[in-house]
């Protein structure tokens, strides 16, 4: 995640590091959520192994305690499930699960739907075809669905999870790529290339794919969203991810039946979701309009302008 | 244009065709129907006979064959568990989830367009920055805490609107707000993006420059060319709606394609699965042709 | 302007649909009930599936005999007497007088129909399953008189016919139906994605129901099942989570005829020793359990209910001693059983309300008492390869979370499954506990009810091939037009007649 965060940063300013930054301190939103996902960065590495095996302990006489008591100690500050565990210390060692799956997923689908783009947009061999009428399929196939089968199929394990999830956003990266590299190859330094006698592969590495990068970036930060979403979708239907694992996802979708009487089952795994997401989606939108050369203006004049 | 209709839909046939022949494979690979329709309890002779009446005793491409020369007679099978044609069964449900479906997708997109382009109109105003909050955090939050928690608050608490169900137009309420959450949220981004865009090119500043009222040039010159990422945009998230009813319908009870397709997998109706999967893929082929319809009629410059 | 006044139409409306629901809720003997689950199909045979039972059973269709819950014996109902004419035969009187809901009467032909249309195998019979392998044969000897044969001695006979629901001989014998023609008191009126309707029937044989017109209709969350019922959008919903049983006055509890356990593979290291079996009962902290499922689940020793013929009330259920689990394993780790050897636990994915929290719970007490237990939840599909034989060759050692429902009044719907080595549950392979288990099966009277009873204090204390949990407990919430009580049959009917209307 902190990767994505650099290299859209990166990307929307080769140059200097420190104009980045002042951008991104001008706009209060991007800066609050950069803060937060640094924040959540932090404790999701150094987190678990301070709380160690709180997270899994029973507490059957504590069951669905009430938030906001330190009587029980910090962790309980944000209440207890329905096996009496602490909330906070579940959230800390669930952002793991959640935030890895989701990364490994995202990186899993724009690596392969990226490739397969590439491939697919300049290469115009009968494979090119193959990928897009396979893309069009995966496309067309709910993915709630795909994603139920192949979970029946698999078995629901968290690798298998990750190759679920990776699947069904694979077609987003590979129709994106394709059509960057549709209108990128006509222009004049591809020719130029060519010319010089490059070959084939030598061109798209070096020149298109580096083009294509920053709105694959782009669309990750957001896609990381819809994951995260979509594997709470599945445990909502009771595929996610299987106990004694757990995510944010799990977690909102296991306390759902407690909404009308212990609201903070649910409430602040549904929270940390949706800060997360919230953080992800205002940097990426920061970041593209960083990235934009027409619109970079608006960032650097609201520095002048707050003056 | 006509011969690309036609490259399209050669397209989207070979594309169904072989979504059909995916869906049959990958659904027989998730195990046995008969564990689960008949009782815990049933001997095996139960079992097998079962089987043998479903002709899931086969080996499973002769059942494809069997299955395509089905096809071409238009039979699409016999959903196991409800007695009848599993066609039937899909395209009793499909409307129910269209209606939704579109109501959701009008209503975000026009409200998207309104809000997102209100909110390019000042970029850096407080209301852009409580339009970016709000629509991002609806589309960030898990839909069916979102659902339960408005059934909780609206339907119980103040008794404003039913729980769940259909029937009069206030049952549409909250599964339609749910529904269109996600949409919303992200065409709010993506009209405000466009918006930005437009604003700041050359010919918006002519108009600007000859006096035009603000209103007409958001309205009137910018929106018109922000129009073609919002509609591929849009595209895009009906085409992935089908999740969100998925969501929408388990809670609220609505009888739609989205439950029926899951409820089916869940239960191995295999013939079920097929069937609705065919229903949505066509429809999702025939949105695709109309969007890319739609960019010819919105931009001259495309030609098919 | 034009704001205001959308404003003013959206007022009117909701003013218009809140008093619209006031109105509905009034317009009396018209009751709404939501169930957890659609049901797929109504076809008569599949009454043991607890969506299509709750509704056609007892209201639709009707069977010969129904079982009383308390005893757990037979009692008439479209039969009127029978008895056994010789070790294969029971002769049966039917009532006189009794018309199906299309006006044809019923009588020995329309019995000997629902049978053979049951037992044919032309059609899938849920309610087969009951049967097991039995093969019947009806005959009719006059107009309300037929005599079944079974292919050996059947001393229940009875208690099974009470799942033969008897249907008009207008049914297509070899296609399932969903317009069900039974003779219960109320006819079926529609079935479609959204509803079941059925109407009081005017020519039924006994007393006149309160209820004219019952809707069904059903959503999965049990908050909005409560929720509705709560707002006067339903009237009864059988099943709701224990945390939505918030209000006493509305939210009944009722021991539901299902037992929860956990079944050990007996045939696995270190599973194979019975100190370990014992520990594993020992290990489990029962209180802080039962607070998962509500304080008025009863803990089990056995496998099925009270009022089951064959319960054995005085048999005592394992207590909570977490030392002497501990010693226990060590005793069993001294003598050289791999201990260490890691234990699957399998769990089912919704198996019961809780279920999973339950696995997590008890996975963690067996790891305190030093055993390496590991937890899996499965999907029903994958969950089933393992409770039923032929077992996964690749299996190790496994503790399988399961429920077992018998509403069926005698011990023979459990027993041979669970403890004969032929039971397709079973991991016990005990030739002298199979021929206990036969001698009980054939007997009858109170022979029959002392035999099952010490099979299941063997069961108990002697081999542990399982863990009893617990007698579970249902919730119902009733609306309070409604007077009615939910009891130990609930979960497979719900009588239209026995519901009264308070004023």
């Amino acid at each position: 995640m902190t990767a994505i965060l650099s290299e859209t940063s990166v990307s929307a300013s080769p140059g200097n590091a420190r104009v980045v930054f002042n951008c991104l301190k001008r706009d209060k939103l991007a800066f609050a959520a950069a803060i937060f996902l640094l924040i959540l960065t932090i404790a999701t590495l150094a987190g678990p192994p301070l709380i160690g095996d709180t997270a899994a302990k029973l507490g059957l006489r504590q069951r669905n305690l009430p938030p906001f008591s330190f009587d029980h100690g910090w962790l309980f500050f944000l209440g207890a499930d329905t096996l009496g565990r602490p909330i906070l210390a579940r959230l800390i060692v669930g952002a793991q699960n959640t935030l890895g799956i989701a990364l490994a997923a995202v990186v899993f689908s724009m690596l392969t739907g990226g490739v397969l783009g590439l491939i697919a947009g300049y290469s115009e061999r009968w494979y090119s075809q193959v990928i897009q009428r396979v893309a069009d399929i995966i496309m067309s196939f709910p993915s709630l669905l795909l994603a139920l089968i192949v979970l029946y199929t698999l078995g629901p394990s968290i690798s298998n999870l990750i190759i679920v999830l990776a699947l069904t956003r694979i077609p987003i990266y590979l129709r994106t790529t394709r059509a960057e590299v549709l209108e990128l190859r006509e222009r004049m330094f591809v020719s130029a290339a060519k010319s010089m006698g490059a070959k084939p592969l030598r061109i798209v590495v070096r020149h298109i794919a580096p083009m294509v990068l920053p709105t694959l970036l782009t669309i990750a930060a957001i896609d990381f969203a819809t994951v995260i979403l979509a594997e709470s979708s599945l445990s909502f239907l009771g595929l996610g991810i299987q106990p004694p694992e757990f995510t944010w996802g799990a977690m909102v979708a296991n306390g759902r039946g407690y909404l009308a009487n212990a609201w903070w089952i649910s409430f602040w795994p549904g929270l940390a979701i949706l800060l997360t997401t919230l953080s992800l989606n205002l940097l990426s939108s920061w970041a593209r309009t960083m990235a934009d050369p027409q619109q970079r203006w608006r960032l650097q004049s609201l520095r002048k302008a707050s003056r | 244009m006509l011969s690309f209709i036609g490259r399209r839909a050669s397209h989207s046939i070979i594309s169904v065709m072989g979504l059909l022949a995916l869906v049959f494979f990958l659904t027989r690979l998730t195990g046995d129907p008969s564990s689960l329709f008949l009782p815990l309890d049933s001997t095996a002779e139960a079992r097998a006979a079962f089987a043998k009446l479903h002709g899931f005793d086969q080996p499973v491409y002769w059942q494809f064959l069997q299955y395509l020369r089905d096809l071409l007679s238009l039979d699409f099978g016999e959903s196991v568990r409800q007695n009848r044609s599993a066609m039937a069964v899909a395209l009793e449900a499909f409307p129910q989830t269209l209606k939704l479906a579109v109501v959701a997708m009008l209503l975000s997109t026009a409200l998207a367009l309104v809000v997102g382009s209100l909110a390019a109109s000042r970029p850096g105003s407080l209301f852009d920055r409580v339009v970016t909050l709000v629509s991002l955090s609806g589309a960030s939050a898990p839909d069916f805490w979102v659902a339960i928690v408005g059934i909780l608050i609206f339907a119980v608490s103040f008794e404003l609107l039913p729980t769940s169900g259909t029937g009069s137009y206030l049952h549409w309420i909250l599964p339609i707000f749910v529904l269109m959450l996600r949409p919303f949220g992200l065409l709010v981004q993506v009209v405000r993006g466009a918006m930005l865009g437009a604003l700041a090119s050359p010919y918006i500043k002519t108009a600007r420059a000859k006096g035009l009222r603000r209103q007409q040039i958001i309205f009137g010159h910018a929106l018109r060319n922000s129009l073609l990422p919002v509609i591929t945009v849009a595209g895009d998230l009906t085409s992935g709606l089908i999740n969100g009813a998925v969501i929408v319908e388990t809670v609220f009870g609505w009888p739609g394609i989205g439950k029926l397709m899951i409820d089916a997998i869940i239960q191995r109706d295999f013939a079920v699965v097929q069937s609705t999967i065919l229903v949505t893929a066509t429809a999702i082929f025939i949105l695709n042709i109309c969007i890319d319809l739609l960019y010819a009629v919105l931009d001259p410059r495309i030609r098919y | 302007m034009k704001t205001r006044h959308s404003i003013a139409v959206i007022a009117m409306a909701l003013m218009a649909s809140t008093s619209g629901i006031a109105h509905g809720q009034e317009a009396s003997k018209e009751i709404k009930i939501v169930l957890p689950e659609q049901p797929a199909n109504l076809e008569p045979c599949g009454t043991i599936i607890t969506n299509v039972g709750q509704i056609l059973s007892q209201n639709v269709t009707e069977a010969l005999t129904v079982i009383d819950a308390k005893t757990g014996l037979p009692q008439p109902k479209l039969a009127t007497e029978w008895a056994r004419i010789d070790d294969m035969t029971w002769r049966i009187k039917l009532r006189p007088g009794v018309k199906f809901q299309d006006g044809t009467g019923m009588d020995a032909k329309a019995v000997a129909f629902s049978i053979k249309r049951m037992t044919g195998g032309a059609l899938t019979c849920n309610n087969m399953a009951k049967f097991g392998d039995r093969t019947l044969e009806a005959t009719p000897v006059d107009d309300l008189t037929l005599d079944i044969k079974s292919d050996r001695p059947e001393p229940i006979l009875p208690t099974l016919l009470s799942v033969v629901m008897v249907i008009s001989p207008n049914t297509p014998a070899d296609k399932p139906v969903n317009d069900p023609v039974g003779t219960g008191p109320f006819k079926l009126t529609s079935f479609d994605t959204q509803t079941v309707t059925m109407n009081r029937f005017d020519g039924y044989w006994g007393e006149k129901p309160e209820i004219e017109k019952a809707t069904y209709v059903w959503r999965s969350e049990s908050s909005i099942r409560a929720a509705m019922v709560e707002t006067g959008e339903a009237d009864l919903t059988p099943s709701i989570a224990i945390q939505d049983a918030t209000n006493p006055e509305t939210d009944f509890s009722y021991l539901n005829s299902e037992t929860t356990a956990m079944r050990v593979d007996m045939s696995k290291p270190p599973l194979n020793d019975l100190r370990i079996r014992k520990a594993l009962n020992l290990a489990i902290d029962w209180e802080g359990l039962k607070a998962l499922f509500g304080p008025d689940v009863k803990r089990a020793s056995q496998m099925v209910v009270p009022g089951i013929n064959g319960h054995d009330d005085s048999l005592q259920p394992w207590e909570y001693d977490p030392a002497k689990a501990v010693e226990l394993v060590a005793e069993a780790k001294a003598a050289g059983v791999p201990v260490d050897t890691e234990i699957v636990l399998i769990g089912r994915n919704g198996i019961y309300p809780n279920g999973g929290e339950a696995m997590e719970a008890m996975a963690a007490m067996w790891q305190t008492a030093g055993l390496n237990v590991k937890l899996t939840m499965l999907d029903v599909a994958d969950w089933i390869r393992y409770l039923q034989k032929p077992y996964p060759e690749e299996r190790g050692a496994t503790l399988l979370q399961m429920m077992h429902d018998n509403n069926k009044g005698d011990s023979a719907f459990t027993i041979p499954i669970f403890y004969r080595s032929t039971g397709q549950y079973s991991t016990v392979s005990d030739p002298a506990f199979d021929a206990e288990i036969d001698t009980a099966l054939a007997a009858s009277g109170e022979e029959r009810t002392k035999d099952f009873k010490a099979i299941f204090t063997k069961a108990r204390t002697d081999v542990v091939s399982d863990i009893p949990m617990f007698h579970m407990i249902g919730y119902t919430r009733v609306g309070k037009r409604l007077d009615w009580k939910p009891d130990i049959t609930t979960n497979s009917e719900i009588p239209l007649a026995h519901i009264h209307m308070r004023d």
